[in-house]
């Protein structure tokens, strides 16, 4: 399913909001207007975020604002956020959110304030808000009203190891059959490492699995019904738990991307499908450096349909302070702000700022970081932002996929149990309301 | 000073000494009324995925008597309580001994012993999650050192329980041991006298003499460490989050996630409001039984 496919954004900004258009009184902006205020920033530590709030200096010194940070590992962060959201709480200004994760429930929920008019008529004159991906812009947009702005883009890439395939006479693999065979040659022509890694641990293995689903062509939904036990569903299961069983490392069950960072980065992977974002983590210590090759996630029947997901930058329905907050927001999701953060790898949501020439410049100081950006390229004009099924209980969604690839890398049910009992819990899910 | 006036001093300190310590009661009742209160409250209501509130009357605590997730968390919960405890209370009564009669252990040696409570549960749990890592954690390597099988530890849904109250027992039996040691410090001299006059051997002192009288202590780190055990959460979420699959999804990780990652939190508070049932029906036995051992 290509519901949520994401357009060639990055060079051809065809579906651009109208609610995002030229700003209408941008020259005379005042950034010190709301001086002396403090806005409150609920965000997940992240690269993106720890990317952002090295200058956060710079966003006070610009307004005379002071920015609370309050800063969370992801899951709590979205715990601290349903605790202040559910008490009406104005404690938080502004917080980070996946639109493609919560975006339908936080937006059903009402927790998103409205950031189309700001976005239209509270901008400085650099703000260039056409310029932001105008997919991501759509994926943030629920009934008519923008409730967040992208800070990043990111979705899960194929890190492979070109030493090891050079020695075992392997060549870059350009579909998901050729990640099976690379991997049962690595099995036996290098039994040092795990011929493949990727997420395993329930609740994130959507991330990973999506992308798998979607290249060899299935869905999550069909007629209304959960689709995992479609032929192509079965495929996609079987062959994800297959990969991870067969070629995984032990405990693979338990891994999410902290585990498989620190597998591939310490040499006892050679391929691994996880974040774009990794990147910088992957390369810590430079001695993936000169040995990676990163590509998309190979092509299935259906060709590739890669994950393509980013943070958002949302301001509080419950603010008394939306003009400030949005200040902050706008600030962080500028041109400037954005290309900082993206020569520190986060890939930037801007297509000019992914042409700039300094940019350029430090992309091509690395071949990995060529392949990287080339990698994005495709995730940017072919990706699809469904991880997991596009329903406001998404988050419990993922759950159940995780379960049933969980319950085929463990052995503990058939194939087609294992897709029956999640279709099963899934309709459930797909019927409330 | 007549009686009348007296009576009227009495009177008059008695209600001042009411309205100075009042302050003090009624924030203390409200902040342990207030969350109970609010959370029996919440157990009546139903959310929806968007957050859309509506009253439920029993419904929840209905969908529990129907909900394998609810039964399979209990069972959970009092397989990983009763092993840890077992676990806990043999250990802390071992190395209570240990330290009793090892008058000289040099003091750092004796803060080594009891360091692992110290430590926050998180930080435990993310150096036994490193440590237990099937493909780069230590102890997977030092088995293979001595020729014997890897394990999957934290990765296996047969040994993760196990394993879980490993970590837990190493944490928390020290603790146990603390509370033995007071007893065992606290127990008269003079019966030991007359059991080593009587010739007793040192095992037949420790079954007849010494497990008899510490039993009201044992019971006392039993209770403690039940309430603790049958709320078991931090450990669990930071090495497995309820997983692999469901193999170690207590009752508190299960409710926890219900409310906060799938906003059911009226089904939450139900689940939690059953938990705290659980809770005091286990201190109420062990208090009993406190009260059975008592000497």
């Amino acid at each position: 399913m290509k519901a949520r496919m994401l357009a060639t954004h990055l060079s051809l900004p065809v579906l651009a909001i109208a609610a995002v258009g030229a700003p209408s009184h941008a020259a005379d902006y005042d950034w010190m207007k709301f001086k002396g205020k403090t806005v409150t920033f609920l965000a997940n530590n992240n690269p993106v975020a720890q990317a952002l709030l090295t200058y956060k200096v710079d966003f006070e010194k610009l307004t005379g604002m002071t920015l609370k940070v309050d800063g969370y590992q992801e899951q709590q962060m979205r715990q601290r956020l349903v605790t202040v959201m559910n008490a009406n709480s104005d404690e938080v200004d502004v917080f980070m959110t996946l639109p493609s994760r919560e975006g339908e429930q936080f937006a059903a929920a009402g927790w998103y304030a409205d950031l189309t008019t700001m976005a239209k008529n509270d901008v400085a004159k650099d703000y260039d808000p056409a310029g932001l991906s105008q997919a991501l812009l759509k994926a943030a947009t629920f009934n008519g009203k923008l409730t967040s702005m992208p800070m990043n883009l990111e979705g899960p890439i194929f890190y492979y190891r070109t030493d090891i395939f050079k020695n075992c006479g392997l060549e870059a693999p350009k579909t998901i059959k050729d990640v099976e065979a690379a991997a049962e040659k690595i099995k036996t022509c290098d039994s040092a490492v795990t011929p493949f890694v990727s997420r395993g641990l329930k609740p994130a293995v959507a991330y990973t699995f999506s992308n798998m689903l979607h290249n060899v062509g299935g869905t999550y939904i069909a007629n209304g019904k959960s689709n995992l036990c479609s032929a192509k569903g079965k495929e996609a299961l079987e062959t994800y738990s297959r990969l991870l069983r067969d070629f995984g490392p032990p405990g693979v069950v338990n891994y999410s991307f902290q585990q498989i960072s620190a597998l591939y980065r310490s040499g006892r992977a050679a391929m691994a499908f996880e974040s774009s974002n990794e990147l910088r983590t992957v390369m810590d210590g430079g001695a993936r450096l000169k040995d990676t090759g990163l590509l998309p996630f190979p092509a299935g029947e259906a060709g590739q349909v890669p994950t393509t997901i980013g943070w958002g930058m949302a301001v509080s329905s419950h603010s008394k302070q939306p003009d400030a907050a949005w200040y902050f927001v706008q600030w962080a999701t500028s041109p400037e702000v954005q290309k900082k953060m993206a020569l520190q790898g986060i890939a930037p949501p801007r297509p000019s700022v992914a042409k700039d020439p300094e940019y350029r410049k430090w992309i091509d100081e690395e071949p990995v970081r060529k392949e990287w950006q080339a990698a994005l390229d495709v995730l940017a004009t072919k990706g699809s932002s469904e991880v997991g099924y596009p329903i406001v209980a998404n988050p419990e969604s993922r759950e159940f996929i995780g379960q049933a690839v969980q319950d085929l890398i463990l052995k503990q049910k058939p194939i087609d149990q294992a897709c029956a009992d999640a279709d099963k819990a899934l309709d459930a899910l797909i019927a409330q309301k | 000073m007549s009686d009348s006036a007296a009576t009227l001093t009495q009177d008059r300190q008695k209600l001042e000494m009411a309205a100075l310590s009042a302050p003090a009661v009624i924030f203390t009742v409200a902040m342990i009324a207030f969350p109970v209160v609010y959370t029996i409250w919440l157990g009546f209501q139903t959310f929806s995925s968007t957050g859309k509130q509506s009253f439920a009357g029993l419904a929840n605590y209905s969908k529990l008597i129907s909900d394998y997730e609810f039964w399979h968390g209990l069972w959970i919960t009092i397989a990983l309580f009763v092993l840890s405890l077992v676990l806990q209370l043999v250990f802390g009564v071992w190395l209570a001994l240990v330290l009793f009669h090892a008058k000289r252990l040099p003091g750092i040696v004796r803060s080594l012993f009891i360091s692992p409570f110290m430590m926050p549960p998180v930080v435990a749990g993310m150096m036994w999650l490193v440590i237990l890592d099937p493909s780069l954690g230590a102890a997977n390597y030092v088995l293979q050192s001595f020729g014997l099988p890897s394990s999957d530890w934290l990765a296996s849904p047969s040994l993760v329980i196990p394993t879980v109250a490993l970590i837990d027992s190493w944490q928390w039996t020290p603790y146990v041991a603390l509370i033995v040691l007071g007893g065992l410090q606290s127990l008269p001299p003079s019966v030991y006298e007359a059991a080593q006059i009587d010739g007793a051997s040192p095992f037949k002192t420790f079954q007849r003499i010494t497990l008899p009288l510490l039993l009201p202590t044992i019971v006392t780190a039993a209770i403690l460490r039940s309430v603790d055990l049958l709320r078991f959460f931090d450990i669990i979420y930071i090495t497995t989050q309820g997983g692999p699959g469901n193999a170690s999804n207590t009752l508190n990780i299960y409710g926890f996630r219900v409310g906060f990652e799938f906003f059911n939190i009226g089904y939450a508070s139900a689940l939690m409001l059953t938990l705290t049932a659980i809770v005091f029906g286990a201190v109420l036995a062990f208090n009993r039984l406190r009260g059975a051992v008592a000497w």
